[in-house]
């Protein structure tokens, strides 16, 4: 063998083992360490830093009209809320009698009544045990829209006759539900006899009132269903089906009871009229109140409203929050993006209890200095309406929750003079805001530190280094 | 042993360079070491040549073969006109155990490049060399469960990764004056790269929040002074005498830092100013003792003086500091030899070494030990110009006491040497 030939030998069994060898370098794996928290870096790397401790002011805003034309229910009940005051909400609605009605000449009439029907996910609000007085008076002014009106709302009023045309007493247990009359989910109210037999006697004569619906509406113009004056406790919503019916007997060899229907006409023009009271004691006595037509809806402080922010969006109360420091944490030297933000909401714990349940829906909008409400806010789900958890063993687990980041990301850089008026509105969304009087009474920063309104805001920071 | 008259001086430069840019890469990889993350990481105490069986033990130790790179005064035993190239791979399994550690992923295993290096006997009395070895490595991953600044009860995930290392070109040169004493200086120039990740992480959904990188180059020259001292103890014995010394040393870095959102948005690019680390000063001593050129005794002893430089170092952790770094070795050699023409040549060796140590690291009050043992055998081929060693290493870094890591580790290195006779003016030993 010659040198040469030991020379490449050797040179090729030391490249081929390098090489090979080279090719295992990347065979490696990590194994899995987790220290303690105990460890703490130098600050080398970004971290991130919760900031909740930043100012929150709060404000009721309060519009003084609400949509509650319409709406699918009869509101009907007296409320007094240690905190809102005293509600009353009345229904108004047009009936309208069946097309082509006839009655014998040997049939005879029977009576009149007002069937109201309760259906199970109906608006309840208050206490169930509670008997309430519902009274029906006929309305006796024309039934139409206010000049330069567009439609019905809360502070809608009409006319009716001061005399009952009749009135009941009854429990509704809303759950089941069930009403202490004995007829399921009905509510009936014996009427005036006057009435009835006047309705009769022109079916009987098929008057040109009965066939002609424009004639009826300008004769009988609607009805009012309310509350009796002592009556108080509960808000019942009724299906917007309320029927006022003729009983009466058909003549033959067999009598056969028989019965004629009014039922309700032009839902778009039934509407619940809703007043309230707010007497000296009580938290919502100094809410500021709009004193010019228009008006920015006026903002009430929390301090003036006994620390707390009030949430009622069917009788125009709305919660308005500002945060008039938070471009500060952008000043921060530390200070990288803002990663994400989320407000809790808490709800004054002795604010509620199964009479008086938190509304289950508390959606949040952007606003501005107009103390309108602007468009929602959404996090990764779409619209937010706070994920309440009832929980009433844990009641400090009873908080609304939202993810703010968007609206923070933009407030935080926003260096316009109005940007501290900004804010979040929080308000109950649509069915429930014209439909409930379900409310939360909102704690503010003066709350303890578990209790009150928070803003979280988690943003990188990573420190400056030279 | 034998000329080479067919490996040209272009043939050679070609696979050294090739073998030169491979090894910068894979010497960056290496086992996870946690505690790695300080600093420019665990600083490399291996010299994966001829003394790697001793312990790396061979401070005082000659060679007229191998290149004793632990020591620059060392060069200038090499047999005149010779001229050598060594290198080493490692394969390494560690274990790692203690509370920190998950039972079921506690073990980390690699295959990786240590060295490529070269010498030769410029002249009757001096030696040089030049090489690429590892100075440090960096390579660790692991979680630090953490509280949110600002909230007692939310956490995060750190997850810190890093990798890199800090290699050293170095150009060595030694000359012996009087026949008894050899002075080296190794002068390298270190470089290389830390890459840096802490990232945040939900911990729930192990979803990004948010990330930082620093990419850290390092780089500065770094002085390395050798001396040895030999002769002979009566007829039967040969000692020598050496001694290691470095000065502290600045090592600029300078980092680039990205910060990234958690949808990858980049929230910050900055190119830090200049910064540094700062090496100790290092000194070694050792003795050799070989009776009838067949039986060795050696021992080292290191000192790094970290303590000096420990307030020009910071590094995270509030239950970190710094600490002198003192190891302690012996070896022991037996080399087969035989007589050829008079000349005694060496058909093999084994060898076996110990070591005790403490590394620069206290943490939760307690300095990082590392111990452990060598067994090494080597067989130098009479048919080739090649060399051969393979080196079992078994160690114990560390303690898992105050809730540390330990590492137990097993090495695996061989080291493949090349040497022939240069400028032989037409003189052949066939």
């Amino acid at each position: 063998m010659t040198i040469n030939n030991y020379l490449k030998k050797g040179r090729l069994f030391l490249l081929s083992s390098v090489l090979a060898l080279f090719y295992l370098v990347s065979c490696q794996k990590q194994p899995t360490v987790t220290f303690g928290s105990t460890y703490v870096g130098d600050n080398n790397g970004a971290n991130i830093v919760v900031v909740d401790t930043g100012t929150v002011n709060m404000f009721t805003v309060f519009v003084d009209t609400t949509a509650t034309a319409g709406t699918g229910y009869l509101q009907v009940g007296n409320f007094d809320d240690p905190y809102l005051g005293k509600i009353s909400t009345r229904a108004f609605l047009q009936i309208a009698p069946p097309s082509s009605p006839t009655v014998g000449v040997n049939d005879h009439f029977d009576s009149l009544g007002m069937i109201l029907l309760f259906k199970k996910s109906n608006p309840f609000y208050g206490d169930s045990t509670v008997t309430q007085t519902i009274v029906v008076n006929q309305v006796d002014t024309l039934y139409e829209l206010p000049a330069f009106s567009s439609g019905f709302n809360s502070r809608s009023s009409l006319s009716i006759d001061p005399s009952q045309l009749g009135s009941t007493s009854v429990e509704i247990l809303p759950n089941i539900p069930y009403t202490s009359q004995g007829a399921g989910d009905t509510v009936r109210i014996r009427l005036a006899d006057t009435l009835g037999l006047q309705l009769y006697q022109m079916i009987y004569n098929q008057s040109d009132t009965i066939l002609n619906s424009t004639k009826w509406l300008k004769w009988f113009h609607g009805l009012c269903i309310s509350p009796g004056a002592s009556s108080t406790g509960a808000i019942s919503g009724f299906q917007d089906s309320a029927i006022m019916r003729i009983y009466y007997h058909k003549a033959g060899v067999y009598s056969v009871p028989a019965f004629i229907d009014f039922n309700i006409t032009n839902r778009t023009y039934q509407f619940n009229n809703i007043t309230k009271t707010q007497p000296v004691g009580y938290p919502l006595h100094n809410l500021i109140l709009a004193t010019q037509n228009p008006q920015i809806p006026p903002a009430t402080p929390s301090s003036a409203t006994v620390n707390a922010g009030y949430v009622q969006t069917m009788n125009g109360l709305n919660v308005k929050l500002t945060f008039p420091y938070l471009n500060d944490i952008a000043k921060r030297p530390d200070y990288l993006s803002v990663l994400r933000a989320e407000l809790t909401v808490r709800p004054d714990l002795k604010s509620f209890n199964t009479s008086r349940p938190l509304p289950p829906q508390i959606e949040v909008y952007a606003t501005d200095l107009n103390n309108l409400i602007g468009s929602p806010i959404t996090g990764s789900a779409g619209v937010q309406t706070g994920n309440l958890v009832v929980d009433f063993l844990h009641p400090l687990n009873m908080v609304y929750t939202y993810d703010v980041t968007t609206f923070v990301k933009a407030q935080i850089v926003n260096t316009d003079p109005n940007a501290k008026l900004n804010g979040l509105m929080l308000s109950m969304p649509s069915p429930s805001g014209t439909t409930s009087f379900a409310r939360a009474v909102l704690a503010d920063a003066t709350y303890p530190v578990n209790q009150r309104v928070t803003l979280s805001v988690y943003y990188i920071s990573l420190y400056p280094h030279n | 042993m034998y000329t080479n008259p067919v490996i040209t001086m272009k043939k050679l430069s070609v696979f050294i360079t090739l073998l030169s840019i491979t090894s910068l890469g894979a010497m960056a990889q290496n086992n996870a070491s946690p505690y790695s993350q300080l600093g420019i990481g665990d600083l490399e105490d291996g010299f994966y040549n001829r003394t790697s069986g001793l312990a790396n033990t061979g401070i005082a130790y000659r060679s007229n073969r191998y290149l004793i790179n632990n020591n620059p005064a060392s060069f200038s035993a090499l047999t005149d006109q010779y001229f050598t190239v060594e290198t080493g791979i490692r394969g390494s399994i560690v274990n790692y155990y203690g509370t920190p550690v998950s039972p079921s992923s506690n073990q980390s295993g690699d295959i990786t490049f240590r060295k490529l290096i070269m010498g030769i006997k410029l002249s009757k009395h001096w030696g040089s060399s030049i090489g690429l070895v590892p100075f440090s490595t960096q390579n660790y991953e692991f979680n630090v469960p953490y509280y949110l600044q600002g909230s007692a009860s939310e956490i995060a995930n750190h997850y810190y990764q890093g990798h890199g290392s800090v290699n050293k070109a170095y150009w060595a040169n030694s000359y012996e004056f009087f026949h008894h004493l050899s002075i080296g200086i190794d002068a390298g120039y270190l470089f290389g790269q830390l890459d840096q990740k802490d990232i945040l992480q939900n911990p729930s959904t192990g979803a990004s929040l948010t990330s930082t990188t620093n990419t850290v180059d390092l780089n500065n020259l770094f002085i390395n002074y050798g001396l040895q001292l030999y002769g002979k103890l009566g007829k039967k014995w040969d000692y020598s005498l050496g001694a290691t010394f470095s000065n502290k040393t600045d090592l600029f870095a300078s980092t680039n830092r990205v910060v990234l959102a958690s949808d990858s948005s980049t929230l910050q690019n900055q190119e830090l100013s200049q910064t540094y680390l700062t090496l100790p000063t290092t000194f070694g001593v050792g003795v050799s003792l070989t009776h009838k050129q067949k039986y060795t005794f050696l021992a080292d002893f290191k000192h790094q003086d970290w303590d000096a430089v420990q307030n020009k170092n910071t590094y995270p952790g509030k239950d970190y500091t710094l600490g002198n770094s003192n190891k302690g070795s012996f070896g022991f050699e037996i080399s087969k030899k035989k007589t050829f023409y008079n000349n005694k040549v060496e058909l093999s060796y084994f060898q076996t070494g110990v070591y005790y140590g403490t590394t620069y690291l206290q943490i939760n009050g307690q300095q990082i030990k590392d111990k452990g043992v060598t067994i090494g055998f080597g067989v130098n081929s009479l048919k080739s110009p090649l060399a051969y060693s393979i080196v079992f290493q078994y160690g114990i870094k560390g303690t898992q006491a105050n809730n540390l890591i330990q590492e137990r580790y097993a090495n695996f290195t061989f080291v493949v040497n090349y040497g022939s006779l240069w400028f032989t003016k037409g003189k052949k030993y066939d």
